[in-house]
Formats: structure tokens, sequence, C-alpha cells
């Protein structure tokens, strides 16, 4: 179960974990950080070697499925895999996109056509060097086979002009191009031609890329062990978010696969891990008191509560309506985030911190906490007392938690209504037969556009209204930000008002670290190529 | 003695086909799909439904039952779509962490259980008796994983003394192998010796009191050899049971001590399989497991007649 907990919870955010950022920071930082060359000259590794371990121990929640980014959505697989791959564009901290294995790009002037320079001298770990029959291959193979790239680039296409340049043709303009080739669930990981055309229905499991490291084993249930690329050419630039210099500053990193959370914890505490991933929010003062260890924690997504407007109780507008008058915000998130340093209260669907997309639009239905008014709105829509079924699963212990406050709130308003509880799996099998359920809570990964958002995509809950999918339609193809942001208040506003769902809150994943661990940082997930521990 | 061990292995077929069918059908009425496990929780459904075809999914359940079990006649329990490997090769990779953890945890039972249960019988109803009988008491009710927490806590997070998870294979060294097997050996042994000792104590205590032991203690013979020698040996079929019955339970998996120490065994396979609905896996660990233990039943059984020459097992 804890495989998926970060598959769900973190899904977009840590996707771009996924490694590969570095880019050559023409853009972005350009006026400032030229590159430093302190720790990645020799004479510093030397140093380096004699006072700091070769090996960094990481304990994750669980075995991913796999490591092929274009096929998994689950962010502990693109945590481990951004070490191997990288793609051509990643997302440095202020979330812009910025070359790694691209070099520069230009944009034609009616926006369907971006030509875009690969980065010379690029090898994989096979010693194979990169051109762009291999992006050409790793891209179109990305375009069928992430759902999401299917969605919102239809009809695209990659082409080679000659060997160090390659060719996207839109088959409609969409400004968010490069957003999407940056950082998404399943990162668009660059492998070699011959990898692509040999691999299995299932998925890759060649796992050559052009990273800081490369695989060295896979230890089924026990490890994933990742060996330091000592060919690897690292794009320049300060390090940011998933962009800038990569060091690959320890020769071995182990990911171990710990799906207990006190033994993490007692693992992070005793030396055994260097870093563990996913510490549960109850825990944080406990650790926080540990001399040895450092906690950090970073917005993780948001806690979102889906009604299920295509079937059952819900179709009626003015009993979801009723139901989201009836949430009170502070107290579901105090049950499901224990520490009110690690969740926030916001109407946005988005992440707060990305200024271009944070909105509070429809804040006047967010945490309305009105029992007059839902008693009111129940009357109206002329209830009666027909069952309203709460979907949940225990092994994601914010949404159970939350899932029970709501379920006493609502009862508190006159509703009658039943918990469903079942393992993940089930959970998922229920959550598509929409007459079995009114409403799920589930925490959900920050997305970086707005059409990205489960809360707008018609599989996820039966979601099916034409005001929905024309605003989504207009986002994806508003010429400028501006203008794409307004159509984004409108609809975040929009889907307030008809209470198709509502956010809770944001919460924050947190991470411990060994005090011991230097040159650890957190963007959207974690990023481990730059850390060493001292010994 | 030869026709009774064909006859025992030959009444297996009857019970692993059962096992197999209740098996086959539990984890199919199961909801949940391997697929959609697989490819996570933004997959489309028609990503789903092409896993399934490719995987054969999609064919009627007594189809896929018949070709399993047709894979098992030659030796082929399947592939697992998480693993990436054969089943069995999944099988005998877990084996080995959890063989190791059952022989220590059977060792420091054994060297706790039966020492004690013997002192406790010997001195029966002193205040050393009741102090023993209250720690296989104690021992008995406490819970496997809080006596794994505790140690952990204090072993592993205080002390620094061991690991507190994790696994290192005999390859790395014999040290290396067993530190990492010290803390669960002892979650695990601690229980198994409380009703190892409980055993011993009673069924020495019972033969203490038979007239042969009379006997020998009046031809002079010494303490320890009437106890170790007469009574113990005496006394310890209904011991060996027991014992065999502990192993069986180590030796197929200690689910939760293998999850809160991370070692990859046979119990962590199978937890895992669970979640991911990895349905071969699963097949073929409730299969293996079955089979180990009737084995380990049947070596049980014949190892009464190496110990006690009257049971004589090929006899009506």
């Amino acid at each position: 179960m804890k495989k998926w907990r970060t598959g769900l919870s973190l899904s977009a955010i840590a996707a771009l974990a996924f490694t590969v950022a570095c880019g050559n920071n023409n853009s972005s930082n350009a006026g400032g950080s030229a590159s430093s060359p302190a720790s990645g000259s020799p004479a510093a590794s030397q140093a380096s070697a004699a006072s700091y371990k070769d090996d960094l121990k990481v304990a994750v929640t669980a075995q991913p499925p796999t490591l092929d980014s274009a096929t998994t959505a689950s962010a502990l697989a693109l945590d481990i895999a951004g070490n191997i791959f990288e793609t051509l564009f990643t997302l440095n901290e202020n979330y812009e996109p910025t070359p790694v294995l691209a070099e520069s790009y230009t944009k034609s002037d009616d926006g369907l056509t971006y030509t875009i320079k690969l980065r010379q001298g690029v090898k994989f770990h096979n010693g194979k060097e990169l051109t762009s029959d291999d992006v050409v291959a790793s891209m179109n193979r990305w375009l069928v086979t992430s759902s999401r790239a299917k969605a919102l680039l239809e009809g695209a296409n990659f082409s080679a002009l000659d060997a160090g340049t390659v060719e996207l043709k839109l088959a409609k303009p969409n400004p968010d191009v490069l957003v999407l080739l940056s950082a998404q669930a399943a990162f668009p990981a660059i492998f070699p031609k011959e990898v692509i055309d040999s691999a299995p229905a299932e998925g890759i499991t060649d796992y050559i890329g052009t990273g800081p490291y490369k695989l060295q084993e896979w230890k089924q249930d026990q490890y994933i062990h990742l060996v330091r690329n000592e060919d690897y050419v690292s794009p320049e630039g300060e390090p940011s978010g998933f962009a800038g210099k990569k060091e690959a500053a320890t020769p071995n990193l182990y990911y171990y696969f710990v799906p207990d959370n006190a033994t993490r914890i007692a693992g992070v505490k005793s030396g055994e891990y260097d870093i563990a991933d996913s510490i549960p929010t109850e825990n944080f003062e406990e650790l926080s008191a540990d001399s040895g260890v450092n906690l950090s924690s970073y917005p993780g997504g948001t806690l979102t509560a889906f009604l299920n407007s295509s079937e059952g109780a819900f179709k009626n507008e003015k009993l979801r309506q009723a139901a989201v008058a009836a949430l009170n915000a502070d107290d579901i998130l105090l049950a499901s985030f224990a520490n009110p340093d690690l969740y926030k209260l916001d109407p946005g669907y988005m992440n707060p911190s990305q200024t271009q997309w944070a909105s509070t639009a429809g804040s006047e239905y967010y945490n309305q906490n009105d029992q007059e008014k839902a008693k009111q709105l129940l009357q109206e829509a002329g209830y009666n007392g027909e069952k309203i079924v709460l979907l949940t699963t225990p092994d994601y212990s914010e949404m159970y938690a939350a899932t029970l406050v709501i379920q006493e709130e609502l009862k508190q308003v006159g509703f009658n209504v039943d918990v469903l509880s079942s393992d993940f799996p089930t959970f998922l099998k229920t959550k598509d037969e929409h007459s079995k359920w009114n409403l799920m809570v589930t925490s959900n990964g920050y997305q970086l556009i707005p059409p990205q958002l489960l809360a707008v995509t018609q599989s996820w809950v039966g979601l099916d209204d034409a005001q929905v999918k024309a605003s989504v339609a207009t986002i994806s193809s508003a010429t400028d930000s501006a203008a794409a942001k307004a159509e984004w208040d409108k609809l975040q506003g929009y889907l307030y008002e008809h209470a198709y769902s509502a956010v809770i809150g944001h919460y924050n994943e947190v991470v411990a670290t060994s005090k011991k661990v230097e040159g650890f940082s957190q963007f959207v997930g974690p990023v481990v190529w730059n850390a060493k521990v001292a010994k | 003695m030869l026709a009774y061990i064909v006859k025992r292995i030959l009444s297996l077929i009857p019970v692993l086909l059962v096992i197999t069918i209740a098996t086959f059908a539990l984890i199919h009425i199961m909801p949940g799909d391997p697929s959609a496990a697989f490819l996570g929780l933004e997959a489309t459904q028609a990503d789903v439904d092409a896993l399934n075809q490719t995987m054969g999914f999609d064919h009627p359940i007594v189809e896929q039952y018949v070709n399993w079990v047709g894979g098992l006649f030659r030796g082929d329990l399947g592939d697992s779509l998480f693993l990436h490997q054969p089943v069995g090769q999944a099988i005998a990779e877990h084996m080995g962490p959890t063989l190791s953890l059952a022989i220590v945890a059977q060792a420091i039972a054994l060297l706790l259980a039966i020492p004690l249960g013997i002192i406790a019988a010997y001195k029966r109803d002193s205040a050393l008796d009741q102090l023993l009988r209250g720690f296989s008491l104690i021992g008995m009710a406490v819970p496997g994983f809080l006596l794994a927490l505790f140690l952990m806590l204090f072993v592993g997070v205080k002390l620094k003394w061991l690991p507190i998870a994790g696994y290192a294979p005999l390859a790395d060294g014999i040290w290396q192998h067993y530190r990492y097997l010290i803390l669960p050996g002892i979650s695990l042994g601690t229980i198994q010796a409380a009703l190892i000792m409980r055993m011993t104590r009673s069924s020495v205590l019972e033969v203490l009191h038979l007239n042969f032991i009379k006997t020998v203690r009046s031809k002079g013979l010494r303490e320890t050899k009437v106890l170790l020698k007469h009574a113990l040996r005496n006394a310890f079929i209904p011991i060996l049971t027991v014992i065999g019955q502990t192993f069986g339970t180590l030796v197929t998996g200690a689910v939760i001590i293998e999850t809160i120490f991370n070692i990859p065994g046979i119990g962590q396979l199978v937890i895992n399989s669970i979640e991911r609905r990895d349905f071969t896996v699963i097949q073929g660990v409730v299969l293996f497991v079955t089979l180990l233990y009737v084995l380990i039943n049947l070596i049980v059984d014949l190892l009464y007649g190496a110990v006690d020459p009257r049971v004589r097992l090929d006899r009506k």
C-alpha cells in the first residue's frame, strides 16, 4: 500500500523529482551565477573522498513498479529514475523550463513549430553519444505512452533536422508546451533509440539514460543501487530546482524499500539510512526533537473532496452544494495532518507558490462551515434521507481521517452517511464504479498547469460538464498567460460554485535527513545528486 | 517406511488441488486488477485493458486456471508482472532470508526453552518455576511486533549495537549476515520459546512421575543424566511436535516481523504481492508454503520414529 502512497499524493510533484534537471541555465538565472567550480574540481573531490562516505542510503516507502518514467505516475519511481534519466528541459526553482539535454530552442511565429538544438558531447551510460535519433524515438514514444501527453499534446510529432537538432510540430498552439516537456508525472526520459525499438509492451526494462547515475543493481523488494556515471557531462549553472549543475557527489546511491513507517524513522535516527521519505505527520514532533535529524517539509499538494456528479444523489447540484457548505476545512486538515505547521488553508487547486496559476476564485465557497446554509440547501433539494456513501481507503491515513471527519460533518446537517473503506487496489476499482459512491477525498500532488488537474479530468470521477471542457480548451490554447489565468480563475470559481469538487487544504510532505547529509535539497521532491554524507 | 512416505506424498495431491482452486478463486474474487495496480492511479482504462490483454488476464478464469496448473506440471509457476522475473525465481530469492531468520529464531527459541523448561519441571512449584512460568506467559502474551519495536528502539536506536532493519546475504560475510538477523530472531524466537518451554515443562513433568524414573534414580544415576537421558528423551515427542509446528510457521514467512525489520523474505513477498495484486506470485507462494508446511509435518512424523523407537509409522 505504501507504494502507491507516494504515487497518489505526490504524483506530479515528485514526478518532477525526476532528476534530470540541470540546464544550461541560460534563460533564467542568467545574470547571476556562473558555475562555481569549487566542489566539482579534482582537488575538492579528493578532499571529499577522505571525509565523506561512499554510500548515500535513502529509505523509501516501497518498491517502484518500474523506472520507465513515461509509463508511470508513481512519484517514487520518478524520484529514483530522475537520477538515471534526463529530459530535454526541466524546471528550475521558479518553475521555469530550463534546458538540460537541449541547448537552446526557437519557436515559430505561429507557435506550432519548436526547433530544439541538442547539447553536444552528451553520452549514454552505454558509451553511445546522444543524437537527434534517440531524442525523436524517445519523445515520440512518450507522446503516445503518457496519458497526459496524449491528452494535452494531441497530434504533436518530433522529427530530426540533423544529428544535433530536432523539431517539434504541434497540431495546435499550446503556450505550456515547454512546461509539459519539463515536468510531468510521466516525464519524457531520453533513451537510446535501440532501447525504444526493442522495448516490450509492458515497458522498458533496459534502463540506459544520460543522467549522473547508472543503474547498477535492482534487488527485487530490497533496494536499487545506483553508481556514479563517471563519464557524466553536467549542464552548467547553479543548482536550482531540478536544473543546474549535477555532481553525483556520492559514488553509490542506495534506495532501500522500507514500507514500515516506524522502521524508516528508527533507521534515520540510528544512522542506518541517511534520508527517509514520507515521514507521517504525526511523527513530526518526535523527530524534530531528535538532535541528529533534520526535517524538511515541502509543499506536497492538495487534499480535495470530489463529488460524484455523474450518478446517484449528488447528481443533484443543490445536494452537492449542501455538502460543500457543511465542510469545516480546519477540522478536517487537523485530523488528517496532525500539525498546523504541515498544512495550509487555501482555496486554490494549484500550488499557491506558483504565481502564474495561484488563484483564490471561489473562496466564498471554501471552508464555509455553515450548517444553517447546508440544512437550507438540503431542504430546497428535497433530500429524502437517501444514503450518501463516502469512498476511502485506510492505506492513505490522511484520506481516511478526512473522510471520517466529513462523515461527521455531513451527519450533523442531516445527511445519512456511510463510509465505504477498502484497501487501495479495491478503492481504485470502486472509484470507477460511479453508482457505488457519492464523495471521496484524495490527496493529490500539484500539477503544473490547470488542464492536468484531476478535478477537470472526466475520467477521474465522471465530471461531464460542457463549460468545464470549454474552459480547459481555452486555457490550453490561450496565446498569452494573462488570458489563460483569467480563464482559470473563472474555471476554479465554476468548480466551486457547482460543487463538483472542493479543495480542503494544502499539505506538506516531510522528509527526514541525518544531520551529516550535506548538499541535499528539496524542490517539489527530494534532489539527491549533489548530496553527500560526512563520515 | 518407504511405503509410508510414498503414501503421505500421494495424499498431498488432493490437498494441493483444493489449495490451488481455493487460492485461485479467492484471488479472482478479490476486487482490484493487477494491471491497474501496476500502471498507477492515473493510467487510462485503455492502458489497463491493453496490459491485461498482453498478460492474458482477460481470458476466462477457468482457462487461466487450466493454463496455470498446466504450467505447474512443467515446473513453471508463471511470471510476475511486477518483479519482471519468474515466480519460481522470486520464491527462491525470498526463501533465503526467511530460512536464515527461521533458523536463528528457532535456535534462540530452543536454547532458551529446552533448558528452562527442564529446570522449571525439575524445580516444580518453586519460586524459580513460578518466575519462569510467568515469563513464558508474558512471552506468549506480548505480540511479536511490540517486542520488535522495543528492541529496535533500545538496541538499534539508543545503543546502536545492531542495525535496526535490512538484510545482508551470507555472501557478505557471516557476521554481517547474522547481525541483521539477531533482533528479528529474538522477536520471533521469544514467542516460540515461551510455547516450547511450556510444552517441555509439562511433558518432562509427566515423565518424571513415571516408575522408570524412580528406577533409574534408585540405581543411583546422577540427576543430570536422569533428566537429560531418560526424562527428556521420553518426553520429547510432544515437544518435537511443537517445534515442528513453530518451525513451520517461521519458515513460511513471518509477515509482521519481516515487514518491521525489512527482511525481504516470503512474508514480505506475500504482503507486497497482495498489495500489488500480483496474482501469479500470490498463487505460487501459497502453493509453495502449503507444500513446505506439509513436508515439515512429514519430517516431524518421521523423526518421531528416530526419537522413540516404539513409534512405527508404517504399521496400522
